[in-house]
Order: C-alpha cells, then sequence, then structure tokens
C-alpha cells in the first residue's frame, strides 16, 4: 500500500473578494520510505498539499488518501515539522517532547521512554531538563523532530523546518535529521524554497507550476544511498539538476 | 548543581551589585523619613497650617485613638471586604466570560462592540442607577466595585488568550489537540504572565470601586470616613484614612505580588 494516494485533486479557496484555484489536477504516489520534495515559486500551494494530507483542509474535488485512509485531524499517521520549532517555552525540553504524547493521550510509561531513547540516540539527553530559551536555533529544531518521532507517525511532513536558521546550521541540521529520518525508516515529504536542499536529501522532486499549482515536472534522483546530503551537494550531478530545476521555476515566474 | 569556584572579578561584581541595591532600599527609606519630618517640622512650628495640612505626628495620634475605640478595624474591615469580594466576584466571573469568548469565535465579534462601549463608559455614571436597583447599601457599592473591574479583567486576559501564537496552535491541532486541550495546555500557560499582571490591576481597581462606591451611599467604610472628614474639615480623619488606605492597598498588592513568584516557580520560569 502506498503512504500516500492523491488523486485528481482540485483545491478552491473561497473568500468574499473572489475564489483562487489554489491546486489543479494532482496526481501523486508517495511509497513508504521516499523522501519527496516539492518545489515551486511562492504561492504556488506547497503548504498546502501538506495541509491536505493532514487533512487541516478538505480538497474540493479528488481524493487525498493517507495510508488507504481519508486524512482527519484526530486521527492521522503524520507528524508535523513547521518552519520554526514552536517549543513551548514554559516547558523543559523533556516535557515538550511528550507534548505530542501528552495530546493524544498516549503518555504511557513505554512510549516516554522510547522518546527517551530517541533523545539519546541523537544526542539530546543532555538537555531534557533546560528550557528551550538555552538551547541554539539547530538543537531546538532536533528536539522539534524527537517532539514529533515520539509518537511514531508514518509520514513526516516538513515544511521549510532549515529555513529560520543559519546557513552553517542549515547544512548541518539538513545532515542529521536525513540521518535520523533514514535510521527511523520514515517516509517524508518535505516543502522548500531551496532547490539545492530538495536535491540534497530526497529520492523525488516534483516541481509545480505558478498558481494555480499543477506538477510541472518530476525528477527522480539515483544518488548512492551512502552519500550524506552535504556531499551529494558536491557531485556534479546535483549541480545538473539544479540547472534544471531553477530553469523551470523561472519560466513558471516569468508567467505570474 | 555544582558550586563552582568564580574570578575575583565575579565577587567583585556580586560585591557592587548588593550595594547597589542596599543602596536603592536607603535612599527610598530615607526619601520616606525627610518627607515625615520635613512635613512634621514645617506644620509644628506652623510655617504650614496644621489645621489644613495636619501633621505626621497628629495622623498617628487620631490612628491610635481610631484603633482603641475599635473604629479603625471597624470601617477598615468593611472597605476590605467589599473591595475583596467586588476583586474576587469581578476577577472570577471575568475571567470566566473572558473563557467563553475565546471558545466561540461568533460570541467575540457579537459582544465586541458592547465591550468597547462599556470599557470607555465611566462606571461612576451608573451610581444612581445602581442605587436605585441594589438600594442605598453595600450591595451598592460591591456592584459599583464589581463594574469598574470586570470589563477590564474581560478585555485583558481575553486578549492575552487569543494572542497566543497561531503557529503553536497550529502545531497543536496537527497533533490532534481539542479546544479544552488547547485551552489548558497552550492558552493557559501562556497567558499566566498576563493573568497575574491583571489581577495586579484588579486590586488597584477594586479599591477604587470600593472607595467610590462608598462616596455615593457609605454610612461606614475608609470611603465614607474620608467624605465625612472632609464635610466637617477634619483633616485629621481625611489623612489618617488616606494613610491606612496605602497601607491596605499595599499589603493586598504584596500578596498578589507572592503569589505571581509562587506561579513562575510552579511554572519553572
Amino acid at each position: 500500500m502506498s503512504v500516500v494516494e492523491i488523486k485528481n485533486l482540485n483545491l478552491i479557496y473561497q473568500s468574499t473578494k473572489s475564489e483562487t484555484e489554489a491546486l489543479t489536477d494532482i496526481n501523486l504516489t508517495i511509497e513508504k520510505e521516499e523522501f519527496v520534495s516539492i518545489v515551486g515559486p511562492s504561492g504556488c500551494g506547497k503548504t498546502t498539499i501538506l495541509s491536505l494530507i493532514t487533512g487541516l483542509i478538505k480538497p474540493t474535488s479528488g481524493q487525498v488518501l493517507v495510508m488507504g485512509k481519508t486524512p482527519n485531524l484526530k486521527n492521522n499517521f503524520c507528524g508535523y515539522m513547521f518552519q520554526r520549532d514552536n517549543l513551548l517555552p514554559w516547558r523543559t525540553i523533556e516535557k515538550n517532547i511528550y507534548f505530542g504524547l501528552e495530546l493524544k493521550k498516549l503518555a504511557s510509561k513505554e512510549r516516554k521512554e522510547k522518546a527517551l531513547d530517541l533523545t539519546n540516540k541523537y544526542g539530546l539527553s543532555e538537555f531534557l531538563k533546560k528550557h528551550p530559551s538555552e538551547l541554539s536555533g539547530g538543537m531546538r529544531q532536533r528536539v522539534a523532530l524527537i517532539r514529533t518521532l515520539a509518537l511514531q507517525p508514518e509520514l513526516l511532513l516538513l515544511d521549510e523546518p532549515f529555513s529560520a536558521l543559519d546557513y552553517q546550521t542549515r547544512l548541518e541540521l539538513c545532515d542529521d535529521i536525513f540521518n535520523i529520518i533514514k535510521t527511523e525508516q520514515k517516509t517524508a515529504i518535505l516543502v522548500t524554497h531551496d532547490i539545492q536542499e530538495a536535491i540534497s536529501m530526497s529520492d523525488r522532486i516534483i516541481v509545480l507550476s505558478a498558481r494555480p499549482g499543477k506538477i510541472k515536472a518530476i525528477h527522480t534522483l539515483d544518488f548512492s544511498p551512502d552519500l550524506t546530503p552535504f556531499e551529494r551537494r558536491k557531485t556534479e550531478k546535483a549541480k545538473q539538476l539544479f540547472d534544471v530545476i531553477w530553469q523551470e521555476i523561472q519560466n513558471e515566474k516569468k508567467k505570474i | 548543581m555544582k558550586r563552582k569556584k568564580f574570578s575575583a572579578a565575579h565577587y567583585d561584581y556580586l560585591r557592587k551589585y548588593s550595594l547597589r541595591k542596599i543602596s536603592i532600599l536607603l535612599t527610598q527609606i530615607l526619601v520616606l523619613a525627610i518627607f515625615i519630618t520635613l512635613w512634621e517640622l514645617l506644620s509644628r512650628y506652623e510655617i504650614i497650617s496644621s489645621f489644613f495640612f495636619s501633621s505626621p505626628s497628629k495622623i498617628i495620634k487620631t490612628a491610635s485613638e481610631m484603633f482603641k475605640s475599635g473604629e479603625l478595624v471597624y470601617h477598615s474591615s468593611i472597605t476590605l471586604k467589599e473591595t475583596f469580594i467586588g476583586f474576587a466576584i469581578a476577577t472570577g466571573i471575568g475571567f470566566a466570560v473572558a473563557f467563553v469568548l475565546w471558545c466561540s469565535t461568533f460570541l467575540r465579534s457579537v459582544s465586541e462592540p458592547y465591550l468597547v462601549v462599556l470599557n470607555s463608559l465611566p462606571k461612576i455614571a451608573l451610581g444612581p442607577i445602581i442605587i436605585i436597583w441594589f438600594g442605598a447599601g453595600q450591595k451598592a457599592i460591591i456592584v459599583m466595585c464589581i463594574l469598574i473591574v470586570i470589563i477590564v479583567t474581560i478585555l485583558n486576559i481575553l486578549n492575552s488568550f487569543t494572542s497566543c501564537d497561531k503557529q503553536l496552535i497550529a502545531l497543536a491541532k496537527s497533533l490532534g489537540a481539542n479546544k479544552l486541550q488547547i485551552f489548558a495546555k497552550l492558552i493557559l500557560p501562556n497567558s499566566l504572565k498576563d493573568i497575574v499582571s491583571t489581577l495586579k490591576i484588579n486590586v488597584g481597581l477594586s479599591w477604587i470601586g470600593a472607595i467610590m462606591g462608598e462616596y455615593l451611599v457609605s454610612r461606614a467604610g475608609l470611603g465614607y470616613l474620608l467624605i465625612y472628614g472632609g464635610q466637617v474639615f477634619n483633616l485629621n480623619l481625611v489623612m489618617t484614612s488616606t494613610v491606612i488606605l496605602c497601607v491596605l492597598a499595599s499589603i493586598m498588592y504584596l500578596l498578589v505580588a507572592m503569589f505571581e513568584k509562587l506561579m513562575n516557580k510552579f511554572y519553572g520560569k
């Protein structure tokens, strides 16, 4: 079974002044343990696709299936990671990691221990008793990922999770998060503006057109699996692909 | 936590820091002492009229006489009671209303113009209506107090509830949180600081409410003493009541400040 199946999806936003076609005729299937990136000009509906997959909004027509079911907020298979870490400033790192478990009433001892295992595994255990304000941006984003993973989601939705960080941290965190996602064998969808970032992490890259968002191109990447994102960036193949996708997005921008 | 050894510069810094704190406190006391002494001397040598300005010694004398006759406790306790009841009811209801309005965006939009008008209305203007509806007694005073406190409470707390970071709410929703969970785990801890500062404001406002109410209708209480003293030109009584008010209001403020510290401890930061 595919993790995500989107069939003939259309989405029209309603507002008092007008109606906006946000997405048109999207067809997309994502398999288990695949890493898919969505790039495109701003306002093309990248984040909207994530919202549809979590069940935050419903499609105007067409179908979205996650693990073969229509997604809803109460019970979905997704873990969402935002641009900002959104850690609660009044909770310690440990309590922040349990936040999702508490909300879903899953905060059993066993689940909590599993979450703590993750923090040990990925080098966060020394920060457990600290508050978010005492951590660097990169660390905080790692905590946010662990909080998401604590819920053992089938599918990770990454909504520009690196864009609020400085360049150095971004590259570092890219490697780390890629490693965590691969080790935990998760399926992931990354939405980003950064073409290089998409190339460095993905198995497939989907290029959306300007609004209304349509799938303009799909690139399947075949890097050797032992390359880290950082190493991928340096390859000739990555540079060529960058030029191709860059051109595709530029052409779209001209249409606006 | 481990005790660390610090450099000499650090101890020097600490010493300067505590020295500064002490000197601020001493200066504060000094200012008060100079003010009282000056007041006392000026009125004793009749440079200012002791009839119009009273004097610290006369205030102490009046206060001790009032204490002996039981008047001080009697009037203070009446005003305290009104203030406290007004404070508690207004804060409680205000909080509940703010919660309901937070829950429903529809109700919030409906109530908005009413709240704005009620907020800008000087509550004292409702005095005559309150007296007619609730009688010229303590009930009217408490109602006046509630009216003055409640609108500000609703507006402040609602404002704080709705100012919670939208992204945090989006996160909680993506984790499947229901409305009550969002309130308990996000909104409330996020608003804690604002709630405490609202309590602080409310302490002051409920004193205003109680005294204003007593100006309107009372037969007892500190506000009554102030009005009565003014009417019979007994400035000693007026000054003494004012000082007592100052002391009581400070005590109540300190209690809220202690509560704030406790809360901060509870929430770690």
